[in-house]
């Protein structure tokens, strides 16, 4: 059977290799459109006061009056051997400001994530399992709510309104710097790893209004995927076998039903993780999170190229990687499937 | 022998029988639209306000344009000029004031009404345009990919550029562009296609696909069907239904986008009304005056709404479950979003 | 007279399909006896699938809806139960088979869990730890004489606590009873596939599993629908003797759903039959196709090509089954039948006995000429 441990390794393999044309093109198309469909980053970079002179060093100081295959180039080199450059507008090296903010959005994104599974998952089976009738019209409408919500409204009304209202905070992540050290970024875990209880317990009530807004906003994903999918697999035999076994619903629909419906739910893990990076942009800067989301929308309006480049190349690995995941899940939770 | 107790034809008038025919024939039709409509209420609502919207955005847009021409000066459809200031600073909403004011006297009702053609059109114009040139480019790439030809090099070039573009989260790839190509509607327009247009490809591809090497294709080849019919007749009459389904959901999806690089500052100039910069412009202002930001907010929220409500309507009535094959044979990245239809393209 | 195991009275179903109505069953009357077989046969489209899903009310009841009629189990109104007491009618009560066996086996999990599984249920009901609708664990009364030696491994001690979670102490409890039942239907070695996955496995040891795990239930009633239909011919046989051989040991009542005359004539002791939603005949399986007491099941029993041995064209009958949604006014049958006559039309038959009775055991017919039909060319 293709289904062993070297065929898996073989498998992730192949496509990590795959990985490097796609990040390739990512860097391509990204310096293209912040190195030559920008006109005179400069301007932006001295400063709105900046006299021509001043805006003239710039430009060679940048190199941006080089021919662009040079600057590709350099870009290029500098890039493969760990120099990220930094900010054009104060200097701090990128690969730093990108190194501690990733693991900040990387745990919005888990803490997402859980919501979205705990939550969406069973109202996709109770939709299902009521298809057609009000439940299933409830569902729908609670989950297309979110998803015709704008992110910027949504994290507006619950930044400004619903957070200040029901006493959660909505501010960065810890209600203020927290004493020890951070040596993950992850504030839940850091707290956690210097044994600061009450700390841990700030960052998680932190955490809940933007990986709530992130959640919900997006929940119909996992729930549209997770109806469908039990639409499929509800009328197949094997349910009918479960039932005669003379097992509850409850059991019938989440250990035999449900099971196999995730196998197709969770093929869209890659297509959410984009929808979620994305949303970061927005809700991290609105809830002042200092994750990579708002360092790529302080990057994008302040022409940080290096900053920007760099961002894209994380968020695109993130993406294919994520995609990775859910190829491998989807080979670990169906038997059937063979590591091609 | 058998008695026939069942009606049998007797001597019918021709003429009578084809047009009932042609009605009848008609009525068969749209009886599965008229069917699910019916047994989905959401999908019908949905489809009443995508009506409504349309035809309000139309109207708006197009009657200052036709009194121009017809009478010399230009009939505004809504209440007040939406850059007109006035001196009924931030009122609530009233009867003079349907959705209130803001600071500088500025009706709210109208500007949310002369956004909305903006809005839509981009909505339904870049969603277009993306369909049809990753519809295209994708359409050649599931069609013409036979290795070691031209058409499979083509094809080849095609899926890796797209997979790059696929690599990026949608809205961050947006904003790059939109910042990179200045401020401005067209900007930000071009920045939204540019977005768009590799999952139309992905999908596009995956239908054709499967659609290849379905039995009957296969037969019409062997049986000597020229490839260009077997093309018209059957592999773009499957691509239709789910196009069209996927196309309704990114209207609202395109719109959402669109405000949102408006939002951040780098899209719509601020003299041109667009929901967007609205949102952007009372942010502060939600809990003095929600009025101000919520009136633009739900006008987005109703208009994607009535599409996600339709276009998820659609869905179900074009029964997807027949596509599941194609799971396997394509990465699961299309639409953001839209993302059943990866698993059940 | 011995409580029937199962009375389906003037049993009648619908299906709301977009297009039209479509009547499934139509007052259909079946009684099972205890340790008895009963078949019912009949083509695509006759209901039968239909009749074996309503009983243990399996229906999908948005687009099906049950009319009228009346199910009684053991004496349990099963039309009349609470939908959150169904579970406990099925499994110890009623079991049930399927067709496909790839799509009968949950393929993400492996054969232990699945029969386990089964296995798990009755011991907690036995033991009374699980709510169940016939609380004592009742002793055989269905005796038919000894019992044979494989079938005692089906008497094992009743447990008491099963641990609840996946652990080792779980399944050594199960352990013993999932290999009895897979050994009772003759699968060597089973420890070997214990840890297998339904789709590594073939369609014939997937129907066995599927045996054992309705059996390891102890149900009362068993029905089967269409169990061999999908496998290929040597391993519908020995599925099919498997089966034979298993009625001696286990006195579970059997319904069983066919389309195949043949197999209905060496499996079952009483048999019914069906057209369209109709139940036409009823008795004897020797009886009623040595005898048959009704139009179609007489021009149905002359149209298995088996049995012509003569040249020329096969006797085939004119016509074809009805639409569900268009069933004939009266006798269903009436269109394409060679003794129809005006009464036909009207009202379809009641079941009704010979006017002279010739046979120890009941043989109905829902023909008002049935006299004639012995006669019939």
């Amino acid at each position: 059977m293709g289904r062993n441990r070297s065929d898996l390794i073989v498998f992730v393999g192949k496509r990590l290799l795959q990985l490097i044309p796609v990040v390739l093109g990512v860097i391509v198309i990204t310096f293209f459109f912040t190195h030559v469909a920008t006109q005179n980053p400069c301007a932006v970079w001295a400063g709105a006061h900046a006299t021509a002179d001043q805006v003239q060093a710039c430009i060679v100081r940048f190199g941006l009056d080089r021919p662009l295959t040079d600057q590709f180039w350099r870009y290029l080199t500098t890039l493969l051997s760990g120099d990220w450059g930094a900010n054009p507008r104060g200097g701090v090296p990128v690969l730093l400001s990108i190194s501690s903010a990733f693991p900040a959005t990387l745990e919005l994104v888990l803490a997402s994530l859980f919501i979205m599974t705990v939550l969406g998952i069973p109202l996709g089976v109770i939709a299902a399992n009521g298809a057609g009738r009000w439940a299933d019209h409830l569902v729908r409408v609670f989950y297309l709510s979110g998803w015709a919500t704008p992110t910027y409204l949504g994290a507006v009304v619950l930044a400004i309104a619903v957070g200040p209202a029901i006493g959660l905070p909505t501010k960065g992540d810890f209600a203020s710097t927290p004493p020890f050290a951070r040596l993950t970024h992850m504030s839940v875990l850091d707290a956690l790893l210097a044994l600061d209880f009450p700390a841990a317990g700030d960052a998680l009530l932190h955490l809940i209004l933007p990986a709530s807004a992130l959640a919900l906003l997006n929940l119909g994903i996992a729930t549209r995927m997770t109806r469908t999918s039990m639409l499929d697999v509800l009328p197949l035999d094997f349910v009918k076998t479960a039932r005669m076994k003379g097992l509850s619903d409850f059991v019938v629909l989440y250990k035999h039903a449900l099971r196999n419906a995730l196998i197709s739910t969770v093929t869209i893990l890659g297509i959410t993780a984009g929808v979620l990076l994305s949303g970061t942009v927005v809700i991290e800067t609105i809830f002042q999170w200092p994750g990579i989301g708002a360092y790529a929308y302080d990057a994008i309006k302040g022409y940080n190229f290096p900053g920007t480049i760099a961002v894209v190349i994380v968020f695109a690995i993130a993406v294919v990687i994520s995609n990775l995941l859910s190829d491998v899940l989807y080979g670990i939770l169906d038997p059937r499937v063979e590591w091609r | 022998m058998a008695n026939e107790t069942r009606s049998s034809l007797g001597g019918d008038a021709t003429a009578e029988r084809s047009l009932r025919g042609k009605v009848s024939h008609l009525r068969e039709l749209l009886r599965p639209f008229i069917r699910v409509l019916r047994a989905n209420p959401l999908t019908l609502v949905g489809f009443i306000l995508v009506v409504i919207i349309s035809v309000t955005a139309v109207l708006v847009a197009l009657v200052p344009v036709i009194t121009q021409l017809v009478l010399g000066h230009p009939i505004l459809l809504t209440p007040y000029d939406p850059n007109g200031i006035s001196t009924d600073y931030s009122q609530g909403p009233s009867l003079k004031h349907l959705l209130g004011t803001d600071k500088l006297g500025l009706d709210i009702f109208s500007r949310v009404l002369t956004a909305l053609p903006l809005d839509l059109a981009i909505g339904v114009g870049i969603a277009g345009f993306a369909l049809l040139a990753g519809g295209g480019l994708g359409l050649v790439a599931g069609y013409w990919d036979k290795p070691r030809t031209i058409g499979g090099a083509i094809s080849a070039v095609i899926l890796r550029v797209t997979d790059v573009f696929l690599a990026f989260p949608s809205l961050v790839l947006a904003l790059a562009i939109a910042a990179s190509l200045g401020r401005g509607t067209v900007p930000s327009m071009l920045a939204v296609l540019l977005t768009w247009w590799p999952y139309y490809v992905r999908l596009t591809r995956g239908e054709v696909l499967a659609v290849k090497h379905r039995p009957y294709v296969v037969a019409a080849r062997a049986a000597g069907v020229s490839e260009v019919r077997i093309l018209f007749r059957h592999v773009l009459r499957n691509l239709i239904e789910p196009l069209l389904v996927y196309y309704t959901l990114d209207i609202g999806t395109v719109i959402i986008t669109f405000s949102t690089i408006s939002f951040v500052g780098i899209g719509v100039p601020l003299e041109v009304s667009e929901w967007g910069t609205m949102v952007e412009a009372y942010e502060q202002l939600l809990l003095t005056h929600p009025w101000t930001v919520l009136a633009p907010g739900a006008a987005i929220f109703i208009t994607v709404l009535a599409f996600s409500l339709f276009g998820d309507g659609l869905r179900d009535i074009l029964d997807p479950r027949s596509r599941r094959t194609l799971v396997q044979a394509v990465a699961p990245t299309t639409l953001p979003g839209q993302v059943a239809v990866s698993a059940e393209a | 007279m011995v409580e029937p195991v199962l009375e389906v009275q003037d049993l009648s179903v619908e299906y709301e399909a977009g297009t039209g109505t479509f009547h499934a069953l139509t007052g259909v009357s079946v009684r099972l006896d205890p340790g008895r077989v009963v078949g019912i046969v009949g083509e695509t489209g006759s209901g039968k699938s239909t009749l074996a899903h309503a009983i243990p009310r399996l229906l999908p009841e948005p687009p099906a809806r049950i009319v009228s009629g009346r199910i009684a189990f053991r004496g349990v109104d099963v039309l009349d139960l609470p939908k959150w007491k169904l579970p406990l009618l099925r499994g110890t009560g009623i079991g049930m088979i399927f067709q496909e066996p790839i799509n009968s086996l949950n393929p993400a999990y492996r054969i232990f869990d699945q029969v386990a599984e089964a296995v798990a249920v009755r011991k907690l009901r036995d033991a009374g730890e699980a709510p169940t609708l016939f609380p004592a664990p009742e002793p055989h009364d269905y005796s038919k004489g000894t019992t044979v030696k494989t079938g005692e491994a089906l008497l094992h001690p009743i447990a008491t606590t099963l641990p609840r979670r996946r652990s080792r102490a779980r399944r050594e409890a199960l352990m013993q009873d999932v290999l009895d039942y897979l050994k009772l239907v003759r699968i060597n070695d089973p420890e070997t596939i214990l840890d297998l996955y339904p789709h590594e496995l073939s369609g014939g040891m997937r129907q066995r599993i599927m045996i054992a795990m309705a059996l390891s239930a102890k149900p009362s009633l068993l029905i089967a629908d269409e169990p061999t239909s999908a496998l290929d011919i040597t391993i519908q046989a020995q599925v099919l003797t498997l089966m034979k051989e298993l009625m001696e040991e286990v006195q579970t009542s059997i319904l069983f759903i066919s389309h195949d005359l043949g197999i209905i004539a060496e499996m079952a002791d009483e048999v019914g039959v069906l057209y369209a939603g109709h139940l036409v005949e009823f008795g004897p399986v020797e009886e009623v196709f040595a005898n048959p007491r009704h139009p179609y099941t007489k021009l149905l029993l002359r149209s298995v090509p088996a049995q012509y041995k003569e040249d020329g064209p096969l006797p085939a009958l004119s016509g074809s089954v009805p639409s569900l949604a268009d069933v004939p006014r009266g006798c269903p049958f009436h269109p394409r039948c060679p003794l129809a006559r005006d009464a036909c039309t009207r009202d379809p038959g009641p079941m009704l006995e010979p006017a002279k009775g010739t046979s120890v055991r009941t043989h109905l017919s829902a023909c008002y000429y049935s006299d004639e039909v012995g006669r019939m060319t």
